[in-house]
């Protein structure tokens, strides 16, 4: 099957998920917001699931703690996998539980050389518990850290490497990330490997209500078009890839949402650009 | 101890105290402080009050945006999330909230979290089909000795006032001229199906769930909730619980 867009799925837009016919298109969902003993939120997947691909994006697993993933969550994961066999399932270059205490966000870290050897050690732990490659996806970053041993891109290719997983790459993650901290988001993008890369991320971002110059990765808003730039320079080097419209704030009418998507869509069943 | 290890203990404090001082051997030389841990702190913050916002919706509405986010930021500091999973996070909000000084003047804004906190645990409660009323259709002897197995959604409480009607009123669309009836009232949250219901409880019904709850035989359990109410009527009483589907299985008393 050719990589096909997809769309974030909101409870609010079960109905509509339901009822879309548009070709080719899969859905995602964080699976943390179904780690549940059962209930209609679980019953309105399955029926959705019945008819559509679908995509496990995790938001929790907390992968670059120094700390291995907490099992009951892996099992939690395991068996919304199994259940839901999605096509895909991810994760993020990212923590957020530390010493018992889930902070929900994706927060950063020093990307030294036992920071990759931690953090490969829990992707592959894994990877074995759900018999199955996970994609990693690429953070938005908003502290210029110093003592990196690696880029970023260096440290999720070397991943992929030592691991076998793929990349979940964010274009506008990419796009907040080289605004905020000052580096060429196209020299970042040309430099992931492109056989790795399994899924494509396109969001919006806005502007830090505190103040300051910071790009915020609110999915609030709609895709902006220096993303969408990036995007269509990104698949005509790689060739298409799935990609997936998120949007998890201020969301608005499933159309307005299904619009962006075809948007996508329409770059990633086109003629491609090279030969 | 590593250093991604010493990294995020440093981390941890820099979002606890407000400053990146504790992080400041992973920074730039430089004595400003940078904007970028508040996104940090800011996006945290976001995630536990809409969290919270979404498992106690009533206690929210009750309280208004700016009350519920400054009061649910505080509890979030002092009880922050264990899990990732955040449908299953604010169980300790009731509690804590009979403890927060600026909500003693809503004195049954607590019991009103409570019931928030369990129509939402109702809602990701295990499956199981409830028992229609032809299940009951046994003897006398045998229906009187039967001990029914109650719905893994189901959850009743006691009140001293009427906090219950007025937590199912404030639930309505259009709710307003909300009134706490000093009337001690009882409420029962279930989702036999797809979708959780919630209704006041009598005393009869109240005494009649206690005593299943505790293991009592149908028969006991009916004769607890004549004395808790002699002047109720039992059969009436016993053909809602059937309705509401709190029942999802019977183990027939073996008494040979």
């Amino acid at each position: 099957m050719s990589p096909t867009a997809g769309l974030g799925l909101k409870p609010q837009h079960y109905d509509d998920a339901l009822a879309a016919d548009a070709e080719g298109l899969w859905f995602e969902v964080h699976p943390e917001n179904y780690m549940a003993a059962g209930g209609p939120r679980l019953r309105r997947l399955e029926a959705i699931r019945e008819k559509r691909p679908l995509s496990l994006h995790g938001v929790g697993l907390s992968l670059a703690a120094d700390a291995d993933p907490d099992p009951a969550h892996l099992a939690a994961l395991k068996a919304l996998a199994d259940r839901f066999e999605p096509f895909v399932v991810s994760e993020h270059l990212a923590w957020s539980a530390w010493r018992g205490v889930h902070q929900p966000d994706l927060l950063p870290f020093p990307r030294t050389r036992a920071a990759l050897d931690r953090i490969a050690g829990n992707i592959s732990r894994t990877q074995d518990v759900l018999g199955r490659t996970i994609l990693v996806e690429n953070p938005s970053l908003y502290l210029p850290l110093t003592g990196h041993e690696l880029d970023e891109t260096d440290f999720l290719t070397e991943l992929t490497r030592r691991t076998g997983c793929g990349l979940l790459v964010d274009v506008n993650n990419v796009f907040v990330s080289a605004s905020n901290l000052g580096y060429a988001a196209e020299a970042y993008l040309d430099a992931l490997p492109a056989d790795a890369i399994g899924e494509i991320h396109l969001a919006g971002h806005g502007a830090d209500e505190g103040g300051s110059a910071l790009l915020i990765d609110t999915h609030a808003a709609p895709v902006a078009e220096p993303v969408w730039t990036l995007y269509r320079r990104l698949i005509d080097r790689i060739g298409p890839r799935p990609t997936l419209i998120e949007r998890d704030d201020d969301i608005p009418a499933f159309g307005v949402l299904m619009a962006e998507r075809d948007r996508a869509h329409g770059l990633l069943v086109r003629e491609p650009a090279h030969a | 101890m590593p250093e991604l290890a010493r990294f995020q203990d440093a981390f941890a404090a820099a979002l606890a105290e407000r400053t990146t001082a504790p992080i400041a051997g992973w920074l730039p030389d430089s004595a400003a402080e940078l904007p970028g841990l508040a996104v940090y702190r800011n996006t945290i913050a976001k995630g536990c009050v809409d969290a919270l916002a979404a498992n106690l919706p009533t206690v929210a509405r009750l309280v208004g945006d700016e009350w519920f986010t400054a009061a649910a930021a505080l509890f979030a500091r002092d009880s922050p999330p264990s899990s990732a999973a955040l449908l299953a996070y604010g169980e300790a909000f009731p509690a804590w909230l009979e403890a927060f000084p600026p909500a003693g003047e809503l004195p049954y804004l607590p019991a009103v979290a409570w019931m928030d906190w369990r129509w939402t645990t109702a809602l990701f409660a295990p499956e199981a089909e409830p028992l229609a009323a032809e299940a009951f259709a046994l003897a006398p002897e045998a229906l009187a000795a039967a001990r029914p197995r109650l719905h893994p959604s189901l959850a009743f409480a006691w009140f001293d006032d009427g906090t219950p009607s007025l937590w199912l009123a404030a639930r309505e669309p259009d709710a307003d001229d909300l009134e706490l009836s000093p009337e001690p009232q009882g409420v029962l949250i279930v989702r036999p199906h797809d979708a959780v219901t919630a209704r006041v409880l009598d005393r009869a019904g109240h005494a009649f769930l206690a005593a299943a709850h505790d293991g009592a035989s149908l028969g006991e359990a009916i004769i607890t909730a004549a004395e808790a109410d002699p002047t109720t009527d039992l059969a009436t009483l016993f053909a809602a619980l059937i309705a509401d589907g709190v029942f999802s299985g019977l183990d027939l008393g073996d008494s040979a």
